[in-house]
């Protein structure tokens, strides 16, 4: 549905895609995560035509993008990070005159408010709206005319707990339609539940593009959780001395410690706590998540 | 043609809400037409009691045809500032506060946005200045006597005004996608209004530049003669030229 080769973004001498590549497959949530700056939003916007890249080929729906821009363009919804609108507009008057500009029957405005639970505040001014309810109207100018790709930018970060968990809800609704999505987030946990694939990027580059359950086939980490009955910290830097031990992250009396050689690890952690002189309320293994694989991607980097 | 049609709405909408047309019917219409002329009536009535009588005398000596001059000065001044500063923003402010990226990724076509924008403000403008001038026309008739002046030498003028900021707000809209803050474009049409001026004083080259039709506009009873015709052709040459610039420049932009 979409492929990228080698694009490349300049902003002046600074390189913010370093020719990336990755492809989406038709009807998938494609997961697109970074830090802030890695490139995330910088690559959306090229996608949906609003920056220009200085190189690389994009192919959308089998056409070369940039030949076929306004063509292309139709089929796509684009939810952006931070979306903004005319203020003196309210969203009825908003979403009609985006509805214009893509032929969009003008009937239907009112069930899209009803689906982003705006219907309410159809005739308030967009710019008294609270930045939840802007990213609701945003949501359905991006869902206008049913788009067969669907760009999200964060689209978790302005709404509340349930407004997340209903965005996730209405993206996996989505993936059931076939609707190929383009996820960007910071949200890891969001990412595993939701995606068929991952994607990590970070200062302009493409760390690794990998199906999920292949993910964790690949990049499985075992991680030992332990909780101590007192603040460890200053008893930590004995557990580090192990080779076997690559990294340590710290929360209170709970500490997680990340392996290199699980089966050498399983024999020689008790060992190892033992001679902290501290005593241990629980100790399991955890297998990795999505936020360890991203950190371990990052930090091998 | 489907852009075209939500931005020319969307045009309409925004200057109801943002005051844009109240804010243009002061600086075209209220100050220059209907107040000017009533300052001019009031100047000698206001001044009796601090002038010598012969100065006062002058006063006197206003016909139709000076009193509409007064007002072709002054409205070209307060058009000309109005203009630039309450349309400075045209492209700017859309694209420095990222509000074409849904249009955009949607599919907006840039032609249909810069068109849209043009010919609302083209016709605002048109529109204003007629209005401007038949109120003027009907005050002066009131309060003053004499001179040549007739609803045909005013239509004629006026047509030149038309004429004269369509060119202007052309380049206004050009420089508008050129900066990213709308003041720098309202500051240098300003400069360019009154600094195009200067060719006036010179006979050999002034026909060419388009601020002989606001030289002409106030030559009352000889408007339209040839000599309009580089001026015109110019004016029109400019308007598509500024117009397609912009269409360009938007195009090529990046709106996020």
């Amino acid at each position: 549905m979409i492929k990228v080769v080698d694009l490349k973004k300049n902003y002046g001498r600074v390189e913010a895609l370093k020719s990336i590549s990755f492809e989406v497959e038709k009807g998938s949530v494609f997961g697109f995560i970074g830090r802030n700056g890695a490139g995330k939003t910088t690559t959306m916007n090229i996608l949906t035509g609003l920056i220009k890249f200085n190189d690389g080929k994009i192919i959308i729906k089998g056409k070369d993008f940039q030949e076929n821009k306004q063509e292309v363009l139709k089929s796509i919804g684009y939810l952006p990070e931070t979306p903004t609108f005319y203020d003196y507009m309210n969203a009825y008057e908003y979403l009609r005159f985006i509805g214009e500009i893509i032929s969009y029957e003008g009937k239907n405005v009112s069930k899209l408010l009803e689906m982003v639970k705006l219907a309410k505040h159809k005739k308030k001014r967009i710019g008294a709206y609270s930045r939840g309810m802007k990213q609701r109207l945003a949501l359905a100018a991006a869902f206008m005319g049913n788009p067969e790709i669907l760009f999200l930018d964060e689209p978790a970060s302005a709404l509340d707990p349930e407004g997340r968990m209903e965005m996730l809800e209405l993206i996996e609704g989505l993936k059931n339609e076939k609707i190929t999505i383009f996820l960007s987030t910071h949200i890891l946990n969001d990412a595993e539940r939701v995606c068929n694939k991952i994607c990590i990027i970070d200062e302009g580059k493409i760390l690794l593009t990998e199906n999920l359950s292949q993910l964790y086939k690949s990049y499985i980490q075992p991680i030992f959780d332990v909780e101590f009955e007192e603040d460890p910290t200053d008893k930590i830097d004995l557990l580090k001395k192990p080779e076997w031990v690559e990294n340590i992250k710290e929360n209170g009396r709970k500490i997680s410690i990340y392996v290199k050689d699980l089966d050498y690890a399983k024999k020689e952690i008790l060992k190892e706590l033992s001679k902290l002189n501290t005593s241990v309320v629980s100790y399991q293994i955890r297998k990795s998540t999505l936020e360890d694989i991203f950190m371990r991607m990052v930090k091998q980097k | 043609m489907k852009s075209f049609k939500a931005y020319f709405k969307k045009e309409i909408t925004e200057a109801i809400r943002t005051y844009k047309y109240l804010v243009l019917f002061f600086g075209f219409i209220f100050w220059p037409a209907m107040l000017g002329p009533m300052m001019l009536k009031l100047l000698p009535l206001i001044l009796k009691n601090y002038m010598p009588a012969e100065t006062m005398q002058l006063f006197s000596d206003f016909t139709r045809d000076y009193a509409f001059q007064s007002f072709l000065s002054d409205s070209f001044q307060f058009m000309l500032a109005f203009m630039a500063f309450v349309l400075m923003g045209l492209l700017a402010n859309e694209v420095r506060l990222k509000r074409l990226v849904f249009p955009y990724s949607r599919g907006a076509d840039p032609e249909g946005v810069v068109l849209a924008k043009y010919i609302h403000y083209a016709i605002t403008v048109s529109l204003f200045i007629l209005i401007a001038f038949f109120i003027d026309y009907l005050y002066v008739d009131r309060f003053f006597t004499g001179g040549i002046l007739s609803l045909k030498i005013l239509f004629e003028s006026s047509l030149l005004y038309i004429l004269y900021f369509c060119t202007l707000l052309s380049i206004l809209l050009y420089l508008s996608s050129l900066f990213r803050r709308g003041l720098a474009a309202g500051f240098t049409v300003l400069i360019l209004g009154f600094s195009l001026s200067i060719f006036n004083q010179f006979d050999t080259i002034k026909a060419y530049f388009p601020n002989y039709l606001i030289l002409k506009a106030a030559d009352i009873g000889h408007v339209f003669d040839s000599s309009l015709i580089p001026a015109i052709i110019i004016s029109f040459c400019l308007i598509i030229l500024f117009v397609f610039l912009s269409v360009l420049r938007m195009k090529k932009i990046d709106v996020a």
